[in-house]
């Protein structure tokens, strides 16, 4: 069984010119496995991570003609019950470590937060537990990184503390929103790594929300492409480059190659794409 | 055009840029690579008189840069283009506004005409010229940095990470734009960047630095058949390829 259905998923908020629909009908299924959603700024595909974890904020609506998370209604959930699924059994990361670290809070202290949330773990053991996770997210000091603040450490470690406190309960789902943007090329394949590790270690489901075509193509199994609101093709991740949609081939076309020689990149027709 | 010798700054204790030389051609691309902390960008905020404590010597063109002196000559000679276009621009602006300013400081005339022939050449449709940068999408407003940077007619434009904010299919376009108007003014480019494609498909030359020292300089030739030399360089690309080889 599947381990997320989604079926139609609409996210809407009302404007002064009446309600604007930034997700127009997207569905798709989830097994333990890695699942790419690309598009660009205003497709649509942050929203559609967001609307599955409960997080689009008021007056934005969300409705769904099914949102099935392994056997219980998401669309139905009161935020309660939202709150106690958050960061057990779903979680999310996002894109800038900077920005989404507690920066008056201890490392060590924010991993733990959600173990003492959701748990009943003393506090020596929840110290082990966190000690053990940013072991498994390859920081080679855990014991010096436990007590730093955000601001004394990398980008990328940064980013793999985030890791750390997403999955120490070890969620069946994760949803990734842009995890590598903002780090440099040589970590980030350290960041996709763990994550990659971590879906084979625990069985996890993960969605990878991104606008970088090629990493998603590389880590994962399959990739939806979301262009205004809508999911405009879906394919495995090798085939991508068989893509179909002139939208897909758009994009693949005017990315810039490393043996570039081209003297103008092509350029998408946005006019003739919105009228599709 | 730009010379550049034995160039070192320092920020407070730390020596972030050691011994840079570089000597750039009129009409040249060149491309300075690396990841953070690499010194790239600091490289190019002492050319364009944004950092003080510098030593070397540093020419563009007949203009010669002195530590914590503004040459007055140099905003002529050089512009520079920045990564964010939603920062670059002054909020309660217009696009007019941007266009106009460095017209009226440097007291040319004819300020109509040559607003309108620059948004022509920039490829902003006219009905932008008096909208403020919120009403903007970002292709459109990095389109507008450029404009303003072209206004006094520089002969060097300093880009750093002039597409690095943007969507891939608005990248494609601002990168157009570039080449296009490089080739048109004869204009000569020093780009900033991490991203080897970008450079590949803009670029004469690249210096691959680290830790503020230039690794190697190569032909962008070398880079797209992947023939860099030095360890580091190698594992820029490896990394960049690592991105895309499946794609």
């Amino acid at each position: 069984m599947a381990l997320l259905e989604v079926e139609n998923l609409k996210v809407r908020f009302p404007t002064e010119r009446g309600l604007v629909e930034v997700v127009k009908g997207v569905s798709f299924s989830l097994g333990q496995e890695r699942l790419g959603i690309v598009g660009e700024s205003g497709s649509g595909k942050s929203m559609t991570g967001r609307a599955l974890l409960g997080l689009i904020p008021r007056p934005g609506i969300v409705t769904a003609d099914r949102m099935q998370f392994d056997g219980m209604d998401l669309s139905r959930l009161s935020e309660r019950a939202f709150r106690r699924l958050r960061g057990a059994r779903l979680s999310m990361i996002l894109q800038d470590p900077k920005f989404s670290l507690n920066p008056v809070m201890t490392i060590g202290e924010q991993i733990g937060e959600a173990l003492a949330f959701h748990g009943r773990l003393s506090g020596a053991e929840r110290r082990r537990r966190v000690l053990a996770m940013l072991e498994a997210v390859r920081i080679a000091d855990p014991e010096r990184v436990y007590g730093l603040y955000p601001h004394e450490v990398s980008g990328g470690m940064g980013q793999r503390v985030m890791i750390a406190m997403m999955t120490v309960l070890e969620p069946d789902l994760m949803i990734a929103d842009e995890p590598t943007s903002a780090l440099d090329v040589s970590v980030r394949g350290q960041v996709l790594e763990i994550l990659d590790d971590l879906v084979h270690r625990t069985g996890m489901g993960l969605i990878m929300i991104s606008h970088d075509l090629n990493m998603v193509a590389r880590w994962c199994d399959r990739i939806l492409v979301m262009f205004n609101g809508r999911v405009v093709e879906e394919c495995a991740a090798g085939k991508l480059s068989e893509a179909t949609h002139p939208y897909t081939r758009g994009l693949l076309a005017s990315l810039p190659r490393l043996d570039e020689t081209r003297d103008q990149l092509p350029v998408l027709d946005r006019q003739k794409l919105g009228a599709l | 055009m730009i010379r550049i010798e034995k160039l070192n700054v320092h920020y407070g204790a730390a020596h972030v840029v050691k011994d840079v030389s570089l000597d750039i051609a009129t009409g040249e691309s060149f491309a300075l690579v690396g990841e953070s902390g690499s010194g790239k960008s600091t490289v190019l905020k002492a050319l364009a008189g944004q950092v003080s404590d510098w030593s070397g010597s540093v020419e563009m063109g007949d203009v010669r840069l002195e530590p914590g002196r503004m040459n007055p000559a140099l905003v002529r000679k050089a512009q520079m283009v920045f990564q964010d276009p939603y920062g670059s621009l002054h909020p309660r602006r217009t696009v007019d506004d941007h266009l106009d300013e460095p017209l009226q400081i440097h007291g040319i005339g004819n300020r109509d005409a040559r607003i309108l022939a620059m948004l022509d050449a920039v490829g902003l449709a006219r009905k932008f010229r008096f909208r403020l940068p919120h009403q903007l999408s970002g292709g459109q407003r990095q389109r507008v940095a450029i404009a303003r940077a072209l206004m006094l007619e520089p002969e060097i434009l300093l880009l750093d990470e002039p597409t690095s904010a943007l969507d891939v299919s608005v990248q494609a376009e601002i990168l157009n734009l570039l080449k296009g108007l490089r080739a048109e003014r004869g204009l000569t480019f020093l780009l900033v960047t991490h991203d080897l494609p970008v450079v590949s498909f803009l670029c004469d030359r690249l210096a691959v630095l680290k830790s503020g020292q230039i690794q190697e300089i190569a032909g962008v030739d070398q880079l797209r058949h992947r023939d860099l030399k030095s360890g580091y360089g190698r594992e820029l690309i490896q990394a960049a390829e690592g991105m895309s080889e499946r794609a």
